[in-house]
């Protein structure tokens, strides 16, 4: 897809047990993880919440600048609202945890309250019950391309007229079994108390602001052009660009959280000189890249309204 | 811009399109003793399954979408290699079933094969864009919706709207937990009903932009809304709004309709949450669709049920006979005012039908279609 009439509103990353100025400069306090989320969250209705919805729903609650605790009515504009989530391994820990159970004879013991979080699209429909959105609700599980096919749903949501707003959201937990299935898969280990980010498209209808130019897929990773406009670059899994580099690793580890890591960072970057860690230059674009030999790869491009591109 | 389905096809506990059809106008069942899960662990005793005998295969719908892409892309005569071809597949339930194996009996677990990408790609290796969307029961409807936008705004030729499902441990284990005895067969707006059993199978739709004349198939619109109301209880006002939303993309009023694909799981909310929105919905409309449904002969195929639906409404609508709800004896007092059909054929002229589908977290989708049939 592409076109000019999607902007970026707000942005937000939550990654939780690591330094926060390694990926906004600006950021001091560090991020609570999934068991602090109720500092965050307030503590109504995060009993039986995975971590990667809990992690999910920080990373929206603060793109979307709420105060702290849990909204006692809808948030303003709510209604119609979209959510679109990328997440591969939020409830395979639900999973295994009822198999266990029924395999040692304990149906009983399976709580029905866990029944919610068997069901892969429990991070969209939380998202939607705690803030009130009730637009199109759609849960992306598509691998290491995730995270942008999650965008590029959200843009088509947007331009196609479906929904005023549209939540777009990436996370992956670290809990024991979706770390040990990453491990068996040969993916980086990620963050420790797993990924999440936030980004919130709306139509384009002022100047000014970050846009989303163009969301594409593509079989093989392709090289870095030589020259042109100083770009933000995040390329995960490609082969291409500093592999040892501490933010492109880190980000490179969100597998499907991955793209919406790389777009609320890229705006963050492109609109904030604070927030950029060092490394990071400025720029008026970013080009955005995540995928696997597997799974194919998928390339995002953001730019900075106004900046002459 | 008129949308046109221009090849089809599925898998089902019946058979395909045609003879799933045909099954459930006899009135068939496909409905068997629970196969690879023990039944006393789960609290589950039947499954409609798919694969009749031998071991179980792992990653099989991953196989039946494939054989499902296949067969739908032949017959619209896709090409790759001229026509921008996207595909969005529905699923509740992924390729779980090989990451609960993985845990409990030592199986390889392939993170790449719990989507299905590499499934449409071995049936068509020149799609690069093919997203998986998990989104519980109305999972393939969704697809549909994104399915028609990506046409509408030119961004694709022709998109593959796809379900792929296979049953979990998990989710069996879930519904032998939440229900009081374990349900001998679904039963949709039955008095008697006592609750959903889980389905196997795949399928495969495929949206282009309507020819100016002749185009057999139409996709009139598809509506979606989210509840946000609560993760596994029906919102009547969710439901309604995916109908509305359905009924104003369409340009079409309820009294249009003349056959309903309702969600029917044959579960103690769903089935009275649903029918009261449909009596109210047609209220107005004399005599009112008739309503069937396909769950008690193929089972609940969880995010695969929704395009499932809709190709038995093609059918129905393209054949002029509407089968009847499989299991339903004595419907419930809130299906009163609807016009369902029980236990025989019921012949209709109806040109469009409306399909339900509605998943846990309060995912709802609402397809209308038309056939134009020769008469």
């Amino acid at each position: 897809m592409s076109g000019d009439r999607v902007a970026v509103e707000a942005a937000a990353v939550h990654v939780p047990g690591i330094a926060p100025e390694r990926l906004i400069a600006s950021a001091t306090e560090p991020d609570c993880g999934p068991d602090e989320a109720h500092t965050l969250l307030g503590r109504k209705g995060l009993l039986f919440k995975e971590p990667a919805v809990r992690i999910a729903m920080c990373a929206v609650h603060r793109a979307l600048g709420l105060p702290p605790g849990r909204p006692a009515a809808p948030v303003p504009g709510a209604a119609g609202t979209a959510v679109v989530v990328s997440s591969n391994l939020g409830n395979v820990a639900t999973v295994c945890d009822i198999v266990d159970q029924v395999r040692a004879g304990g149906l009983r013991g399976v709580s029905p309250m866990q029944a919610p979080n068997a069901s892969s699209n429990i991070i969209a429909s939380s998202i939607a019950i705690r803030y009130g959105f009730t637009g199109p609700n759609l849960m992306v599980c598509s691998g290491a391309t995730g995270g942008l096919d999650a965008l590029r749903l959200g843009a088509l949501l947007v331009r196609s007229g479906r929904a005023p707003r549209v939540v777009v959201v990436g996370a992956e937990p670290a809990d024991e079994t979706a770390t040990s299935l990453r491990a068996a898969a040969g993916l980086p280990p990620g963050p420790p108390q797993g990924i999440a980010a936030c980004v919130v498209l709306a139509p384009a209808e002022r100047p000014g602001g970050v846009r989303l130019h163009s969301v594409r897929r593509h079989r093989a990773p392709e090289p870095i052009p030589a020259g042109g406009p100083r770009t933000v670059r995040l390329a995960c899994g490609t082969g291409f660009g500093p592999a040892d580099d501490d933010v492109a690793a880190l980000v490179g580890a969100g597998y499907g959280a991955t793209g919406v890591l790389q777009a609320a960072l890229a705006t963050r970057w492109l609109t904030d000189p604070a927030t950029r860690p060092a490394g990071v230059d400025e720029a008026a674009e970013a080009m955005l890249t995540c995928g696997s030999a597997g799974d194919g790869f998928a390339t995002a491009r953001l730019y900075r309204d106004g900046a002459g591109t | 811009m008129p949308l046109a389905i221009t090849g089809s096809a599925m898998r089902t506990s019946l058979g395909d399109t045609a003879e799933t059809y045909q099954a459930l106008l006899a009135g068939e069942s496909g409905r068997q003793p629970l196969r690879y899960v023990a039944p006393e662990g789960v609290n589950v005793r039947y499954g409609y399954h798919v694969d009749a005998t031998g071991p179980e295969r792992p990653y099989r719908a991953s196989a039946w979408l494939t054989e499902c892409v296949t067969a739908a892309a032949r017959e619209a005569g896709l090409d790759c290699a001229r026509q921008r071809v996207v595909a969005i597949v529905g699923t509740g339930l992924r390729e779980l079933r090989a990451v609960e194996r993985w845990r409990a009996d030592g199986q390889p677990a392939d993170l790449g094969a719990l989507h299905f990408g590499a499934a449409v790609r071995a049936a068509l290796p020149g799609v690069e864009e093919v997203v998986t969307v998990s989104n519980a029961c109305s999972a393939s409807s969704h697809a549909l919706a994104l399915a028609a936008d990506l046409i509408e705004l030119d961004e694709a030729d022709a998109v593959l709207a796809c379900g792929a499902d296979a049953m979990t441990e998990s989710m069996l284990a879930m519904i032998g937990r939440v229900g009081d005895e374990s349900s001998d067969a679904v039963r949709p707006f039955d008095a008697d009903r006592r609750g959903v059993l889980l389905g196997d199978g795949a399928v495969a739709v495929v949206v282009q932009r309507a020819p100016e004349t002749g185009a057999a198939v139409r996709l009139r619109g598809v509506g979606m809304s989210c509840d946000a109301y609560h993760e596994t209880a029906p919102d009547p006002d969710g439901l309604r709004a995916a109908m509305t939303d359905a009924y104003r993309r369409a340009g079409l009023r309820p009294a249009d309709v003349g056959l309903v694909l309702a969600h029917g799981t044959g579960t103690a909310l769903n089935d009275p949450t649903e029918a009261g929105v449909l009596a109210g919905l047609f209220a107005d409309a004399e005599p009112g669709p008739l309503v069937t449904g396909i769950k008690g002969a193929v089972g609940h195929t969880s995010g695969s049920a929704g395009l499932m639906s809709l190709l038995v409404a093609v059918e129905a609508l393209r054949h002029g006979q509407v089968p009847p709800v499989v299991g339903l004896r004595t419907p419930i007092a809130e299906a009163a005012p609807l016009n369902l059909v029980v236990g025989e054929p019921v012949d209709t002229d109806a040109r469009v039908a409306q399909v339900n589908a509605f998943g846990f977290g309060g995912v709802n989708a609402v397809c209308l279609v038309e056939v134009r049939r020769e008469r």
